[in-house]
This record gives C-alpha cells, structure tokens and sequence, in this order.
C-alpha cells in the first residue's frame, strides 16, 4: 500500500504498516494506521490490537525491544515527536471501537498519577478517513493540557502532511517504543495487562510527546539498567482482530508475489521522491475571498508656492507681529473713512512693505494692504490719492532737489568747495538724505575743479565768479532789502524784498531759498508791505522774523507750509510806526529776571526806536502771544536839535542800523539817519555811551569785525565807507571808491582784512592787507541793476549779493590771496599806519 | 493749483527734463508727460530693477529701505522715486 493512500481497512494499513515499518520495528504488528491525514493512513488505529494480538513472547521481545530501540530513536525522533505530534492517540480507542466495540475505556495515568487519560480526538468517518491534522491537535491539547501543546500545534501547522505520514511512522515507530518503554515502566508495574500496556504506550506516547525530553530521558536510563519484569498470562484467545499474515514462507506459492510486491515496494519507497505518481497534497485554508472595493477621493490639487526668503521678508514678518494689533485697529476704522487715506498711513506705517502686489513675500501687512487696496474699487480715487498724499509731495519735492542738482551741479560743486565734512542735520524742512547725496555726487566733480582753480590760481588774479542767482518769477522785479543767513542749516537763506524808498513802495515778500534749490524758494511769505528786515533766530532756527515797512514785526515757523506768521505784532500797541530797518535776534542774559540766557528779537526803525521783543511762553508754542517789549534803550541824540524820549514823539533819529557787540552784548551800536553812530548800551535806555561822528548820510549799515572786537565798518549813503575804532570817535579809515550810495558792507568771515561793500552798481571786495586805497575785486552790475545787500557765505567763499531786480546772486570769490587769519592785532597796526 | 501740482509742474518745466511720469502700482500712468507706450515700457521695466534694488537694501540692513533711484546713462539720467503705490520717474537729460 502507498503512502498517499487513505487505509480504509484497517487490516490493510496494519499490513501495509507492517510492511512499511519493517526496518523500524523488529515487529510488524506495531505498524499502526492513522485516518487523521491520507499520510497519516499509517497512523496506527490498530496499534493497540495489533499488540493485543500479539504472542507473548512477541512482548516480551517487544519490550527488550523497545528498551533498545528506545536508545536510538529518543534522541533523534525527539524533533520528530515535535513535528509529528499527530501520531497516536486515539487510534487506540478507535481501533478499539472500530474492532471490539467491548474493549473497555483504560485510564492512563503519567508519572505523576495525573489522569492523562486521551479523550478520543477524532472519530474519523471510517469511510472517508480525511482528518485534518490539526483537528487532531487541537483536541489533544484540550485533553493533556500540557504546555508543550500549544508549541507543538504550531509545529503541526507547518508539517506537510506527506511527511507527516512518514514522521508519524517514524515517530510512532520510535515513539512508541520509547513512549511505551516510559510508561511501560510505571504502568507496567501497575498494570500488567496487555491491553492495558498497549494502550499505556499509545498514551504514554501522547504522554511521551507532550512531556518530551525530561521524563524520556530518565525512562530510557532506567530501562536500559532495569531489567523489566513482565508478567503475562494467557488469557482467552479472544478474536478481536483477524490479521492475516503478512509472511509467507519463501516455499509458498505466493512467495513470489510477495516477494516481487515488497521488492516493487522498497523500490517504490525509493522512488518515491520526485515520482510523478506521487502527488503532493496540501491543505488550504479557506481564507474569506478578498473583495476590491474602490473608492475614489477628490482630486488632490497640488499647486506649487515658491517664496523667496529674503533677511527684509524675514524682518518684515517678525514686525508685522507689533504692528499687526495696530494698524488693524486703524484700518478698521479708516475703511469707514475715505479710502484714499488709508494706503498713504500704511505706507507710511509699514517701512518695509514691498510695493509689489503680486510680489511673492509673505509679509503679513502686504496681504493686508492687497486686500485693503483691492476695497479700493475706484481706481480714480487712488490714482488722486497718490497725487495728493504728502509721500508723493516729498518725493517731489526730492525729485526737484535732484534736478536741481543735476542742472547746478558744477556751480553748487563750487559753491560747495569740495567740502569733506558732512552737512550738520538742519532743523529744517531740508532732505539730509538729498544733502549727503549732494555731497557725494560733488565731491568727485569738485576734485576735478579744484584741479583746475589750482591750475588757474597763479595766472589769474582774484575775481568774483557768478555761480548762480536765486530768482524766480516771483521776485522779479523786487528790490532786496536784506539777506540772512539760517543759523543751524547753512544752506538756507532768507531773502526780503521790499523797496526801500517810500515811494517805490510794492508789495513785498519774504522767501527761503535752499542752496539746493536756486530755482524756487522753499518758503514764500507774501504780504502787501515791502519787507525790509529779516532774520533767523538762533535758538529755534525755524523762527524767521520778518520786519515790514509799515512797522509790523513777523514771525515765521518755516518749518510749516503755511503762510500765516505764528505772530505778528501788528496789533501790539506798540508797534513800529516807521519801517523796521533792522531786525535781529540776540542771545541776551536776562540778569533782572535771573533766566538763563534768552533770546530777544531787537529790531530798530524809522521811528526811532529800538525795541526789543521777547516772546514770553514757549518758543514753540501755537498760540498767539503778546509781545511784550520793553524798550530797551531809546536814542537820544546829543545833538542840538533832536532830542529823543521813549515816548514815540516825532522828533527822534529814525534809526537805521544797529549791531551788537560779539562779545559783550549789552553794547551795541546804532547808526542813525543823521550819520551819527552810537554806542548804546542796554542797561542805559537814555543815554548813549559813545557817538561816532564821520558820516554827513544816513548810515545804512554797521558792523563789527568778527575778528578784531574794537573796530568796526560802517557805511551811508554819503559814498562813504569807514572804518572805525572803538576807542576813538573819529573814523580811522575812510573809503570813498564811487560817488554812489554805499548800501551794504560785510566783514568777510574769514579774514579780519577783507570787508565787501554794495554800491548802487559795484560790489567791492577790500582787502586791507594788500591795500587801502583799491578795493581788490569790483565787480559792475549790469546797467540798471543795483546793488542792495550783501552777505558773505560762512563756509565757502562766497558772496551773495542782491540787487533791486529780485536777484540773489552767488559769487564765488576766487583767488583770494592766502590770508591770515589772525587780524586782530593786525587790522588796528594796519589802520594805525593808513 | 495745489502745491504738488505746482511742483510737479515747475518740475516739468525744467530745463532738460524729457519726461516726467507717476504711474501706480499696476503701471498704470497716472501723470505723464510722454506718451502711453513709452510710459508704460518704462514703469514696467522700472518696476522690476527699483523692486531688485529695494530688495538689495532691506537684504542688507532690513531696517533700511530705498528712497531714490538713479541710473546715469550716457544719454540721459532715470530718476525714480518709488514708493508703495506709486512710481515717480523722471528723465533728464542735464546739461553738461
């Protein structure tokens, strides 16, 4: 019988077992069939019986048998056991069943006296004779309850079931003989039956195999130094089985068959490998037949967002955070306003937004604007937004300055003599960002100009060059009264236009002009009087006062736009009757009122007085202000005929000019309409200290010399120009160049030697050191334009002079002789000698 | 006329400016004085490099930003003054 067959007959698989398991067992009978698996045909359900029909000397053969055997087969079908535990059981009880429904149900009981008796497994229909294997171990787990059971159905899972058949002969072969020869030590001692010990040893094989290696070992010690006992007896020869034999006689007749089928078998055995007529058989379980189930998602969209990270975006995003709260409070409540408002305060919020809409920085405040912008829906309205917000203004405003620049350049270059220092910050409304600039761009085409003064110095004597004018349409035709200077920003001028003769009289302006700028001035303050006087304050440089030929005092903040003056004194009481000829600010100690120092505003007119203004609360302050002014001194004249009291009578000197002393300014000086010059002090208001007489004319103008304290200049409309000292009352050095009204003279700032000089149609520049008799530069107007004032720049070497045609034109003075500049000793030896 | 109007029209009138233009931020001319394609080819392209160049400042020192743009060519000088919303172009062409 093959192995792949399934043994119906239970004689037949014990023959065919016999034959199979020859060359295990010395005893045929112990082959035993199996129905569990077709494999498993061998499996020995009449294990049992064929031992039961087994003589007695067969047994006895058996057990030394299996004492021996034991040896061989434990160690190496311990594996086996493992593989293999399907073997066994209940073939016993099913043979038993199967043969002699009378046999008796047997107790078995291990080494420990546990009842470990197997419960059937399997009842196989003996007609199908199909078991799975693993039914088979599984039921045997539940009857032994050993914990090698759990490991061992694992085993099962994986045991081919072809090989199984062939393990479970091997193993029952071995199993059995060891099995048996364990129990068959105890349980023979116990029980000595037959049936019993066979049935012990399919148990015990059970047994056996859960307990494994432990009690196998010992058992098979034992056995092999014991010497089993047995007792057998006979009993009734009960029937149970009727195997026929399985030997015949080599003489038979069937020898031959016999012969020739174990012959065909042993050789089908060994063919059995890689036969085709053997088939491999395996068991699947049914897993559940797997069911696709599509779903299908939305469409996953992806888009691909690049950004670039700059240090600014990064910088932007980590402000935005601060200014997140606050602008979204203003917007939020700008949206309700006028839309053209908001995108100028962002703007202005938010440095460092890009411009670009479609920009791909993340800046939260950019978001923002697009989305506040895109409210915007009247592109109209934005487009008068931009034209009338103020960033768009000074972006003009910026825009003209760099023409300006670009246009003026080599002459502001010149102006500028390739200054290395930067421009102190102005308090004004002036571009320092625009200056710096300046600086930069003429910087390098000064150094070539320079170059060529140089070149030209030697060959060329000192003349004045015209680098520009300040006019615009606006002063056409104006006479400039008076030019001052802005203390803190050098590059501010102020301009008075106004006439100076009574009947001439035109409207009259003031203007602040920018170097920057030559073409249009950067204020206009207009008034229907000719402006005869200004000035700039020097502790608030943006105050501009403004004196009037009616008399009114002015006061401008230039840093605002507007045109109105902060104050105006044309309803103090005491106002100027007569045109305020001179205004100036003086950093006075005020002792009686132990401030510290303050400012006044000193202003001399027609009316013969000097008067002094103090602007009492704040200089910054809004509101409008009384001026309140005490007379500091009133002139009185010494002469004969004019007396002069601080009560506004007629008969005062209309004063025309007046300066203060540099160091001591309690002194100062005034020069009258009679050509008499005084020296007048602030704590005497009624008494001249000195009087200067020399000039037959009114004199327009004096001024000491900023260098040497004891001399100062003065000029009138006698032609006359003098030099006086302090200490004498005579004049010490006359100039009568031009039979024309002298209306302006100046120290030059930088030499104590060099004073200029306006007349009607020449500007002068003198120069003592070199002469006393010529001037050293003239310079002729053009034929109706006169002369009016004249001013020196105090960095450069330049004079701006003014003439009655509303032109401030700037001289460059070039080739000035190197002066020294210490004079003060100087000037006086050099007028000493003259 | 508003200040700005009159500054940007004294500005027009100066001598040497070939244009002067203020376009939004979309390009779109708001004030010019050349005509719309010329305008246009200019806000654009000037658009990008003032973009590239406040970009160069803020990279350096985020803190700081552009105020003015000039490109000196041979024939003439660009003048930008760019800001969020709009651009200030002028070009000008100085005597020399």
């Amino acid at each position: 019988m093959t192995p792949g067959k399934h043994s119906g007959a239970s004689a037949r698989a014990a023959n065919a077992g016999a034959w199979g398991y020859r060359g295990w067992w010395t005893t045929p009978q112990l082959v035993a069939t199996m129905p569990v698996s077709p494999a498993g045909s061998h499996k020995q359900q009449n294990f049992g019986l064929n031992n039961a029909t087994q003589p007695k000397k067969s047994i006895s053969f058996f057990a030394t048998m299996k004492a021996t055997s034991v040896k061989g087969y434990t160690g190496a079908n311990q594996s086996r056991m493992a593989v293999s535990k399907t073997v066994l059981i209940p073939p016993e009880l099913k043979t038993v069943e199967k043969t002699n429904p009378s046999i008796k149900t047997t107790q078995v009981f291990d080494i420990n006296g546990t009842d470990v008796t197997p419960r059937p497994l399997y009842h196989p229909d003996p007609l199908t004779g199909t078991a799975k294997p693993s039914k088979l171990l599984t039921s045997q787990e539940g009857s032994l309850g050993s914990e090698f059971i759990s490991s061992y159905s694992l085993y099962q899972n994986t045991i081919n079931p072809s090989t199984l058949g062939q393990f479970t002969r091997s193993v029952l072969g071995s199993s059995t003989v060891s099995k048996s020869s364990v129990s068959a030590s105890e349980s023979i001692a116990e029980d000595l039956e037959e049936p019993s010990y066979k049935r012990e040893r399919l148990t015990s094989f059970t047994d056996l195999q859960v307990i494994r290696a432990a009690p196998e070992k010992i058992v098979t010690k034992e056995d092999l130094e014991k010497n089993i006992e047995i007792i057998l007896t006979e009993t009734e020869t009960l029937r149970f089985f009727d195997l026929p034999t399985v030997m015949v006689s080599v003489e038979s007749e069937e020898a031959e068959k016999v012969t020739q089928r174990n012959k065909n078998y042993e050789v089908l055995c060994r063919n059995r490998l890689g036969n085709d007529l053997y088939v491999e058989r395996m068991m699947q379980t049914f897993n559940g037949a797997p069911k696709n189930k599509d779903v299908q998602c939305d469409k996953i969209i992806m888009e691909d967002k690049g950004i670039m990270s700059t240090a600014w975006d990064l910088y932007d995003s980590y402000n935005a955070m601060e200014l997140v709260s606050l602008s979204v409070k203003q917007s939020v409540v700008e949206s309700s306003s006028k839309a053209n408002v908001l995108p100028k305060d962002q703007d202005q919020r938010l440095p460092g937004s890009t411009t670009e809409k479609n920009s791909e920085t993340s800046s939260l405040m950019d978001i923002e604007n697009v989305i506040l912008a895109k409210i915007h829906e009247d592109e109209e309205d934005h487009s008068d937004a931009i034209l009338k917000s103020d960033k768009f203004h000074q972006d003009l405003f910026f825009m003209e300055r760099v023409l300006m620049e670009n246009i003026f350049q080599p002459k502001l270059a010149a102006y500028r003599q390739l200054p290395v220092l930067k421009e102190p910050e102005p308090e004004e409304p002036e571009d320092v960002l625009e200056s710096a600039k300046h600086e930069e761009v003429e910087e390098e085409s000064k150094k070539e100009e320079e170059e060529e003064i140089h070149a030209e110095e030697s060959t060329i004597p000192a003349n004045l060059e015209r680098l520009w004018s300040f006019s615009c349409d606006l002063t056409k035709g104006l006479n400039v009264s008076s030019l001052a200077w802005n203390k803190t920003n050098p590059d501010l001028l102020a301009v008075g236009y106004g006439h100076f003769g009574f009947k001439e009289q035109k409207r009259g302006l003031a203007c602040c002009w920018s170097i920057k700028n030559p073409m249009w001035p950067e204020r206009i303050y207009q008034s229907p009087y000719g402006v005869t006087a200004v000035d700039f304050s020097i502790g608030a440089p943006n105050l501009l006062a403004v004196g009037y030929h009616n008399g009114t005092i002015a006061i401008y903040n230039v840093r605002s736009n507007s045109n109105v003056p902060v104050l105006d004194s044309s309803e103090s009481p005491q106002k100027h009757l007569g045109p305020v000829w001179q205004l100036q600010w003086i950093e006075q100690d005020r002792g009686t009122t132990g401030d510290d120092k303050r400012e006044i505003l000193v202003s001399i007119s027609a009316d013969g007085r000097i008067s002094k203004w103090v602007i009492r609360k704040g200089l910054d302050c809004y509101d409008l202000m009384r001026l309140k002014r005490t007379t500091a001194a009133s002139n009185k004249k010494r002469g004969e005929k004019e007396k002069k009291d601080e009560a506004l009578i007629s008969r005062q000197a209309p004063g025309m000019c007046f300066a203060f002393h540099p160091k001591d300014t309690n002194i100062y000086l005034a020069g009258t309409e009679e050509g008499h010059i005084h020296k007048c002090s602030c704590s005497y208001n009624e008494q001249y200290l000195d009087t200067y007489r020399g000039h037959k004319g009114p004199v327009y103008k004096v001024t000491w010399n900023p260098f040497c304290h004891d001399v100062f200049l003065s000029c009138s409309a006698d032609w006359g120009v003098i030099i006086w000292q302090q200490e004498n009352v005579k004049p010490s050095l006359s100039f009568y160049p031009t039979t024309s009204v002298v209306y302006d003279v100046a120290w030059s700032p930088k030499s104590s030697y060099i004073f200029a000089a306006a007349n009607e149609n020449r500007v002068e520049i003198w120069d003592l050191h070199i002469s006393t008799l010529d001037p050293l530069i003239v310079n002729t107007a053009n034929p109706g334009i006169k002369f009016t004032t004249i001013l020196f720049a105090k960095q450069t070497d330049c004079l701006l002079v003014g003439d009655s045609d509303g032109q401030v034109s700037v001289y460059e003075l070039r080739n000035m002789p190197t002066v020294l500049e210490t004079g003060a000793i100087d000037i006086q030896e050099t007028i000493i000698k003259s | 006329m508003t200040p700005v109007e009159e500054t940007l029209k004294r500005i027009q009138s100066h001598k040497g400016v070939i244009g002067t233009m203020v376009v939004n931020a979309e390009g779109i001319p708001i004030r010019t004085t050349l005509d719309n394609s010329t305008t246009v080819q200019y806000a654009g392209l000037l658009h990008h490099l003032t973009m590239k160049a406040k970009s160069t400042v803020r990279d350096i020192d985020p803190q700081n930003d552009l105020t003015f743009l000039r490109i000196r060519s041979k024939k003439h000088e660009i003048m930008v003054a760019p800001d969020k919303e709009y651009l200030l172009i002028v070009i000008q062409n100085p005597c020399e």
